[in-house]
């Protein structure tokens, strides 16, 4: 220990002690499901019952340390899940892309009449509760065909998106008028200015709209239960779910398929962190 | 002009998904449900028109009741609860410490998850005999923990904390988005005139932060009345409705009861109380929320 310990350095020692005791026992709040959960993913379903509950995996150290996460993936079907959420939240991430580039380029920088009272009309009806248009959507998706198909889950994706549009309308305003300028005295059209010039600029902010829609997409319960009936189309929240009331008890192997679900997820959120960060900050709302 | 009429037709090209999509999935919807709140509808029989027979129906019903009680418990603690506790994450971790990224980056992790795998955990950890939560209670030495997600008490509270617990991350990021434009002489200067920590987190921070507060406030308050995942995948709503909010009881009657016309009624009314808590919140807005 230092000799001279200053009267303040105490206090700054301790307080700096207090800070971290209470991030660290947050920290374990938030990250004990997930502990719990992998924990459980690795643990013989005949030691999941036992009081008092124990951290060992078990499993681990068995033949077949995987056991639970094979036996949900390749005989409970949990592959079919995956890859069916895989593709609908892959396809209503490009969507969204797709709408909200080409509307918030076009709020940004294109004259239109009332463009403005469009997209006033945009942001506000994203406002009204999914609860009062979702039973019109089911009637609409209904008289369409287009129930037990991926469709209803993908279509509206591209067509509009109040996040992203309000997000990119920002970014594509955002950025110097003098680009687009120099590219129409040059001849372009302009729509060769949006893809040509404006469109590659805006990568982070589009990275960003991608991975959001995706994790939401991934995340979304409601719709799919409305939405589809055959158990090949299922995605994973709803695999997951009808696993609980079939093998209620087989915490093991629910637990695993929880793991499986989440994984891509934080996966994803680790690699592009930095745009799904300034995402959520700059647009704000989820969704 | 034609290059004015050129970049006309390529707006209304760049738009067209936009204004379909706000017709369809938007506009026409709205009008819709408003007009099928007035019409006795189950799925698959011919509409009666009932007039305003829904809406009576509503404030008459002891069921409707409860879950109005329920929804306003909930958000009862679930917006105070989500904003204190973010509030006080984004003060600690605003402090320039290096690992500062980790606890945010776990803190956050919860909000980015897949919500049902998550609840399925708490699920779990809930259980009354085998689960986590009641063991570790015990081990304190409370004596009869609770039934929690079969306890008609406590299973609205654990919904709200699973909900509190996803989502305090997103509510910290944006807090602490606005924390970062502070500037940090004002906290010297109350350092050097001798203000103490708690009177400058009420001096300086709290109102310097009252913006990003108001719009924490809102989102909260919004979200609050729309959980679903959690409730679905937690308890069903149960025991005996417990923990039916009133989201979840637009979704029942619509989708299990196949009552369209009521559910659409019961969505309206939803959606003009949030609007008026919207409204309420920005008429006292400028009571707190500090202008530069």
């Amino acid at each position: 220990m230092k000799t001279d310990i200053h009267p303040n350095r105490g206090t700054a020692r301790g307080t700096l002690f207090a800070l971290y005791a209470v991030l660290i026992a947050y920290a374990l709040i938030t990250l004990m499901p997930f502990i719990w959960m992998l924990v459980t993913s690795f643990k013989e379903a005949r030691d999941v019952f036992k009081l008092p509950p124990s951290f060992v995996p078990t499993k681990l150290f068995t033949d077949e340390p995987f056991g639970n996460y094979t036996e949900i993936w390749t005989q409970r079907d949990f592959v079919i899940f995956f890859r069916n959420s895989a593709f609908v939240s892959f396809m209503a991430a490009i969507g969204q892309v797709f709408a909200t580039s080409l509307a918030g380029y076009a709020f940004a920088r294109l004259d239109l009449p009332g463009k403005n009272w469009l997209f006033a009309l945009v942001l506000v009806t994203a406002f009204v509760p999914v609860e009062v248009t979702i039973i019109p959507e089911f009637l609409i998706m209904r008289g369409l065909g287009w129930i037990d198909t991926f469709l209803p889950l993908i279509v509206p994706s591209f067509l509009v998106g109040a996040f992203g549009t309000f997000m990119l309308r920002e970014y594509f305003g955002s950025l110097p008028k003098d680009y687009g300028d120099a590219a129409y005295v040059d001849g372009a059209t302009p729509f060769q200015i949006f893809w040509k010039v404006y469109l590659p600029l805006a990568q982070p902010a589009l990275v960003s709209i991608f991975v959001i829609a995706f994790i939401n997409n991934w995340d979304e319960l409601l719709r799919p239960l409305l939405f589809l009936n055959s158990d090949e189309l299922k995605t994973v929240p709803l695999g997951l779910m009808s696993f609980v009331s079939q093998y209620e008890a087989s915490w093991t192997l629910l637990m695993a398929g929880s793991v499986i679900s989440t994984l891509p997820l934080i996966v994803i959120y680790m690699l592009t962190q930095r745009y799904v960060l300034q995402g959520f900050v700059g647009g704000g709302v989820k969704g | 002009m034609r290059s004015n009429r050129k970049i006309r037709i390529t707006a209304l090209l760049f738009l067209a998904p936009t204004i379909i999509g706000l017709l369809v999935f938007r506009l026409i919807p709205i009008g819709w449900s408003f007009a099928l709140s007035f019409y006795d509808w189950k799925i698959f029989d011919t509409p009666q028109f009932v007039g305003l027979g829904n809406y009576a129906h509503i404030f008459t019903s002891p069921t409707a009741h409860k879950v109005f009680l329920n929804s306003a418990y909930f958000s009862a603690i679930y917006v105070p609860g989500s904003i204190a506790l973010a509030l006080v994450l984004a003060v600690l971790l605003n402090n320039g410490l290096r690992s500062s990224a980790f606890f945010r980056g776990a803190f956050f992790l919860p909000y980015i998850t897949s919500t049902v795998a998550v609840t399925l955990a708490w699920r779990w950890i809930f259980s009354t005999k085998f689960g986590l939560l009641n063991n570790a209670l015990d081990w304190v030495g409370v004596d009869n923990p609770p039934a929690w997600l079969a306890d008609p008490m406590w299973a609205l509270p654990a919904v709200a904390l699973v909900s509190i617990w996803k989502d305090v991350g997103f509510y910290m990021i944006l807090l602490l988005a606005g924390l970062q434009t502070i500037d940090p002489t004002l906290y010297e200067a109350a350092r050097v005139d001798g203000a103490k920590p708690v009177q400058r987190f009420f001096k300086i921070t709290v109102p310097m932060l009252s913006r990003s507060l108001f719009f924490v406030l809102i989102l909260a308050l919004v979200r609050s009345t729309q959980t679903f995942e959690i409730t679905y995948a937690l308890t069903n709503g149960g025991p005996n409705r417990a923990s039916t909010t009133l989201a979840f009881y637009v979704y029942q009657n619509a989708f299990v009861e196949f009552e369209m016309g009521y559910a659409a009624a019961l969505s309206y009314i939803m959606c003009f109380i949030l609007g008026l808590l919207t409204l309420t919140n920005f008429y006292f807005r400028k009571r707190w929320v500090h202008e530069d």
